[in-house]
């Protein structure tokens, strides 16, 4: 019970099967106190493996999926400890429950690998949540945030499994919201309805990557957010994600919990860049920002999109801007007015904000893009290298529509003095932290990166992968080859527990005896009733006289180890020495009998 | 799991044909928590659940073997039950032969509870089963039910067998009134066919010299004041005639039995002989347990 408490330390209680699991184990704890029939009992260890599985999905991280392992082994040794009856030896019942374990895992390993999965059967919404984890959200008004803060927690780390590595530094744009509903202070997302690239039915997956084509694999921390962060290149392969018109990449799974989806890593692939901007995105609320117009109706008459953004920059850049985390709050009335012409203090929000702002002014067709910049690249001791996003990299940008280019990127904070990227490495191993304890976390996420593609990863796709892998062109054949599996897997653990049954009877000195004297019993020679093993090792030497030193050897030790208070292990291996020994020169004696035999015949 | 044929004879051997396996109510209940993994799983496109779900599955393929190997192959016999009484439980002895360990096992004889969880090495086992009669009389026990459901709980794994040998019943004892019939003066029979004169105070035997451990009541005054030494007196009692014990005829033929089964356990404990008169049988009077047993089992089998 101690092990799921510490499971559902991390839970969210918004989400509905949050709330489950926290119901079911105060369930279990309850039935745990006032159980006192055998019956009642197993009902406890039946709910802890409930439990753990629901744990399981909503916590499927590498550390957690440790402790609901054990929760899960510690479970089982309950069940057995019942029916066994037995006083609590529980390293006796651990080593057990262990052992059953192990005979059991290789069905449903079979079972997991191979049994073709189902796709969910609606959207139950069990994993939707009202709570936001990361720094990105769906509305973004910087000019109401006096001071930001900076969190050091982790967003997300993003893999190249098949060989490729991370774009440099100053191409690591990780998308995830698009805001184009402006309302003069704050930018928000439209509904998500417009999806570029819907899998057809829901059923239908996505085709696998090419060879030539490089593999993402992403393991992002819980948000609350359908959108998952993504380089904007590349093409989902997650059957769980869709595609957006402007650029957002949406997942079905829970954004309560951790996610893991993998993008083929080839930079051709963006046909949202190429998707025509429409009236929303040159929307603006006119005259909430006089002066911002004004400037703006400047660059109108400058013939091409592309002109009027250079304008722009030039006109950034020739102005003292800053950035700074603590840019104070910006009034109600022209904010971005006040920040353009007046303070010229502020973060990414500030800068794309306004500078979106500005190119709609203009007559071009602009956006604000919130996600992440930069991030740490790093390479574990053993598994694959991964970047390390952490809240702290959050960031916003712009895009603007360019005629015959489509969807341009700009980031504007790059413009001011003091923006953190623009001192590259140092600023990004200032913002990564140093020490012993960061290198061990970052080796614990690498191991969780590999968790992450091995486990995670294999999901439908990957199955269907496998299973063509395996059958080729018979998969007709794969409801005969799973049950044949599942039969020899049965066998098989049956086989196992039936030799370690085998292996564990009695004490080792006890069954080198019995094995000795089962040798002796197949030559005529038994134990008579009553008669000790000296006695008996007195008559077999005058039966035997060759046997009398092995004999002697043998019993002395037995006698000495048996009647000790603590047989020793090295005891019982001189036991097992001598036992072979004395069995070798019986078996020895009998060949010898036999040829005697036939040279007389 | 209370049904079955049960098997007939003075040995069985438990194998397929006459072992039952069905899941235990928590067996059904563990498929269900099975059910709802798997189903968890496939919503949330998660692997743990899925994997949890299969696992369980697996376990409960793996048990149906493990409870039925527990007790395939095991052998049970009859050892050779003692009489008893009706006025409580019997022991029954079993024999059994494990080929291999067998855990959780479980017998019942009749409608006892079941005992406690058993785990058997290889090897053979005495076990001593208790089981309530019904009456006097010679009795079979009943069916005895060996069960497991070991080592997940998940399936019962279950046979009946009914031991063919009977066991006397004596009747229950209860003090109470018995017909006490014209003494036995002559020698008493039985195993001590002889019963000699005991140390006493009635009847003056001999003399003996005087020990220092002899009370002084004793002391021959007479001989002493003679002044022919000291001397002890010795005597000794005349055995009591020993009683012919019947049923009292006033009673009911079972209450009168019980009636003389205690009589007679208490006799016998005391040490004194006693004949037994009853309808179709007569045993003169005697001591020892091979009389007692003889007068108890004539008593079981009275009609």
């Amino acid at each position: 019970m101690g092990l799921l408490a510490l499971g559902l330390l991390g839970l969210s209680p918004t989400l509905t099967l949050s709330l489950l699991a926290f119901g079911l184990a105060v369930l279990t704890a309850l039935k745990l106190r006032e159980a006192r029939r055998i019956e009642e009992r197993r009902v406890v260890a039946l709910l802890q493996l409930v439990c753990a599985g629901l744990l399981a999905a909503l916590r499927p991280e590498l550390g957690p999926s440790l402790l609901q392992g054990l929760a899960i082994l510690l479970a089982l040794a309950g069940l057995l400890a019942l029916e066994l009856g037995a006083g609590p030896d529980w390293k006796v019942l651990l080593r057990r429950s262990l052992q059953v374990l192990l005979a059991a895992l290789p069905i449903a390993l079979v079972l997991f690998l191979l049994l073709p999965r189902m796709m969910p059967f609606g959207t139950l919404g069990w994993g939707q949540g009202m709570g936001a984890v990361t720094g990105l959200s769906d509305s973004m008004e910087p000019g109401a945030i006096a001071r930001l803060a900076v969190s050091r927690q982790p967003a997300a780390r993003v893999a190249f499994p098949a060989g490729g590595g991370p774009p440099p530094m100053d191409q690591r744009y990780w998308r995830v919201l698009v805001h184009d509903l402006f309302d003069g202070r704050s930018w928000r997302s439209t509904t998500p309805r417009d999806v570029l690239r819907p899998p057809g039915p829901s059923t239908t997956p996505y085709p696998p990557a090419g060879p030539e084509e490089g593999l993402q694999l992403w393991l992002t921390e819980a948000s609350g957010l359908a959108a998952v962060p993504w380089s904007g290149q590349g093409r989902p392969l997650s059957p769980e994600l869709r595609q957006r018109r402007n650029g957002e990449l949406l997942s079905r799974a829970a954004g309560s919990q951790r996610r893991v989806y993998s993008l083929t890593d080839s930079p051709t692939t963006d046909d949202w860049r190429r998707q025509p901007p429409g009236l929303i995105d040159l929307a603006l609320p006119w005259g909430e920002n006089p002066r911002l117009q004004s400037l703006a109706a400047g660059w109108q008459r400058l013939g091409s999109g592309r002109a009027r953004l250079e304008a722009a920059e030039r006109w950034f850049r020739d102005q003292p801007f800053r950035y700074t985390l603590e840019p104070g709050p910006l009034p109600r009335r022209a904010p971005l007015d006040h920040f353009l012409f007046e303070t010229r203090l502020g973060f990414c929000g500030h800068y794309a904000s306004a500078f979106t702002t500005l190119m709609r002014a203009a007559g071009v067709p602009a956006r604000v893009v919130s996600g992440y910049r930069g991030g740490q690249w790093v390479q574990p001791l053993g598994g694959t290298g991964y970047v390390d996003l952490r809240q702290a990299d959050a960031h916003a940008w712009s895009e603007v529509w360019l005629e015959g280019e489509g969807w341009h990127r700009v980031d504007p904070t790059a413009w001011a003095a003091g923006d953190p990227l623009a001192n590259g490495a140092a600023a990004a191993s200032r913002q990564a932290g140093s020490g012993p304890w960061n290198w061990l976390q970052r080796q614990w996420w690498g191991l969780d990166v590999a968790w992450a593609r091995w486990w995670l990863g294999y999901d439908s796709e990957r199955q269907d992968a496998v299973i063509s892998r395996l059958l080729g062109p018979h998969r007709q054949w794969l409801g005969v080859v799973v049950l044949l599996a599942v039969g020899v897997s049965l066998a098989a653990g049956l086989g196992g527990l039936g030799w370690l049954g085998r292996r564990r009877r009695g004490d080792p000195l006890r069954v080198e005896l019995e094995r000795t004297l089962r040798v002796l019993a197949r030559q005529g020679v038994e134990p008579q009733p009553g008669e000790t093993l000296p006695a008996f090792a007195r008559r077999l030497e005058q039966l035997r006289p060759p046997l009398a030193d092995p004999l002697s050897a043998f019993v002395a030790l037995y006698q000495s180890h048996r009647f000790a208070p603590v047989p020793g292990r090295n005891g019982r291996r001189e036991a097992q020495r001598l036992g072979r020994a004395l069995r070798r020169s019986l078996r020895g004696g009998i060949r010898r009998g036999e040829a005697i035999q036939r040279d007389s015949s | 799991m209370d049904f079955g044929r049960p098997q007939e004879g003075e040995r069985v051997r438990l194998r397929m044909r006459n072992l039952y396996i069905l899941p235990t109510r928590f067996g059904w209940l563990w498929l269900a928590g099975t059910v709802l993994l798997q189903v968890v799983g496939i919503q949330m496109q998660s692997n743990g659940p899925l994997l949890l779900s299969f696992l369980m599955l697996s376990l409960f393929l793996l048990a149906l073997h493990l409870t039925h190997f527990n007790l395939q192959g095991v052998e049970l016999w009859c050892g050779s039950p003692t009489p008893g009484f009706a006025d409580g439980p019997l022991p029954y002895p079993i024999h059994l032969r494990c080929p291999g360990r067998s855990e959780g096992v479980r017998l019942r004889l009749g409608r006892e509870a079941a005992g406690p969880a058993l785990a058997l090495a290889a090897g053979e086992h005495e076990l001593i089963l208790c089981w309530t009669p019904p009456g006097r009389g010679l009795h079979r026990p009943g069916v005895l039910q060996v069960q497991t459901t070991a080592p997940l709980g998940l399936f019962c794994c279950w046979s009946r067998w009914r031991p063919a040998a009977s066991q006397l019943v004596y009747p229950a004892r209860r003090a109470g009134p018995v017909r006490l019939l014209a003494s036995a003066t002559g020698p008493l029979a039985g195993e001590s066919v002889v019963i000699s004169p005991r140390e006493g105070s009635e009847d003056w035997r001999d003399l003996a010299p005087h020990r220092p451990q002899d009370s002084p009541s004793r002391l021959a005054w007479k001989l002493l004041a003679q002044g022919r030494g000291e001397y002890s007196k010795h005597f000794r009692d005349l055995p009591e005639a020993a009683p012919l014990l019947a049923p009292d005829p006033a009673l009911p033929l079972e209450e009168a039995l019980e009636h003389l089964s205690e009589r007679i356990w208490r006799f016998h404990g005391q040490g004194e002989g006693y004949g037994l008169e009853i309808p179709g049988q007569s045993l003169p009077a005697a001591r020892g347990v091979g009389h007692r047993d003889q007068c108890l089992a004539a008593l079981a089998c009275c009609r």
